[in-house]
């Protein structure tokens, strides 16, 4: 309040506000802080400010912590009003193969096309190649160890944006997604099936 | 992949699918034309809504449904055959040998984590569905680079450690010194300007090409002057005024 009121001009929070509205990625706390040379101190009492001002009850404008830094985007309550002024229609959701493909990315990755496509069974290039398209995934790097070098892929910022994430940390490991009931029946079937069973008579 | 003509008998069949809602024989032409991918159309959503729209009175019902049922026969077989490894596929990819049991169960649960995790971004995605960001559109920055100090670090790794040393086994070893070459052209030029000639004249042809690039080097820093009235004719090396 003290830095307030001896700054002559806007204060941390204007120009905290000012600089995250004319920008569509997410700012990470250094970019802000050298766009608006305010102090870490500083930079925090007025994010608090801002993400009271953009919170989703009190505002058609919410501020966001996604992807390693902050972001102003319209309110989803709002996005009816949005679409019929940008004459729009939301995005076409994913299908489910491709939030397969991007949960191999985020809990594998990075990873090729080829292992892609070996821990879903099935040739999965089509979906990738929209994937990329989209901005979801991209080549992070390449697999030297590899025949031909392939390209290795990972999830992007506007993947952790688009799910509201701060970073790759915010997801629940992969095996607490799944029940030790579920692992149980996978392992019933098999032995059902006799594979198991098989494999445990031969010496 | 052809299909064969649909005919009209479709042409009031209309679909609403999370990918396309419409006229069926569009959807159709969307995926022959490669405008919608077929991995992406539920095949089981389409034909329940055929079934929901089905009309075994019409007088056209026989032929409707035999319409359906060819063209729907003709996605699965598109869609399966996309969906397939291709028979030209990496090697590493075709295993010949079939999974042993323990392999298989270890596999099975990997796909179970990921079908588990791929629920669980269906959810993320819709609930974070709908934020609209700026319009602003922020110019390109010149100049703005922007480095990854591992990927520099890789870089500066794999120039670092070539494997092959350039072959030097035609050098033979230094006999001399641009530093002792520029002593002497100093030494001559306090008694007055030097043709390059005379100056060089019982050096051997290594000394002569390390006397004038020592008097290069000393033109350059202005200790002396290089002329040379004409291409190829006589360089002489005057003391700078």
């Amino acid at each position: 309040m003290r830095d307030q009121e001896r700054r002559p001009g806007p204060g941390p929070a204007h120009l905290l506000e000012a600089v995250l509205l004319v920008s569509a990625s997410p700012l990470s706390p250094s970019d802000l802080r050298s766009a608006t040379g305010l102090s870490g101190r500083e930079m925090e009492e007025a994010l608090a400010v801002l993400s009271g001002r953009y919170a989703p009850k009190t505002s058609g404008i919410v501020l966001r912590e996604v992807a390693g830094g902050y972001l102003l985007s319209t309110n989803p309550a709002c996005s009816d009003a949005v679409e019929r002024f940008r004459r729009e229609a939301r995005p076409t959701p994913l299908s489910g193969a491709a939030h397969e493909v991007l949960a191999c990315a985020l809990y594998l990755g990075p990873l090729t096309r080829g292992a892609v496509s070996r821990v879903r069974g099935v040739n999965s290039d089509a979906v990738i190649r929209s994937l990329l398209e989209r901005g979801l995934i991209s080549e992070v790097g390449v697999d030297r160890e590899a025949p031909g070098s392939p390209a290795l892929l990972g999830v992007t910022d506007e993947f952790l944006a688009a799910t509201g994430a701060r970073s790759r940390e915010d997801f629940p490991p992969a095996g607490s997604l799944v029940t030790h009931e579920e692992l149980a029946r996978v392992r019933e079937r098999l032995a059902g099936s006799g594979t198991v069973q098989a494999h445990a008579e031969s010496p | 992949m052809t299909f064969e003509p649909v005919g009209r008998s479709l042409s009031d069949f209309t679909v609403k699918l999370d990918v396309y809602s419409g006229p069926y024989e569009w959807l159709l032409a969307l995926i022959l034309e490669d405008e919608l991918e077929i991995f992406e159309v539920p095949l089981r959503e389409l034909v329940e809504s055929y079934l929901l729209a089905r009309r075994p009175d019409a007088a056209n019902g026989l032929e409707r449904d035999t319409d359906f049922a060819g063209s729907a026969a003709a996605l699965i077989l598109l869609k399966s055959r996309t969906l397939t490894p291709a028979a030209d596929a990496d090697a590493e990819a075709i295993e010949e040998d079939p999974l042993s049991p323990v392999k298989l169960a270890e596999r099975l649960t990997e796909y179970l984590k990921i079908r588990r995790a791929a629920e669980h971004l269906r959810a993320r995605f819709a609930s974070n569905a709908g934020h609209y960001l700026s319009a602003h559109t922020i110019p390109q920055r010149q100049g703005s680079l922007s480095i990854n100090p591992d990927r520099v670090a890789l870089a500066a790794r794999q120039a670092f450690s070539r494997l092959i040393e350039p072959p030097v086994r035609h050098l033979g070893p230094i006999t001399v010194t641009l530093q002792e070459l520029a002593g002497i052209i100093r030494t001559a030029l306090a008694r007055g300007p030097i043709s390059y000639e005379r100056l060089t004249g019982d050096m051997d042809r290594m000394n002569r090409a390390v006397a004038f690039a020592a008097a290069l080097s000393l033109a350059q820093e202005g200790s002396l002057t290089l002329a040379q009235t004409e291409p190829l004719g006589p360089l002489t090396l005057e003391p700078s005024r």
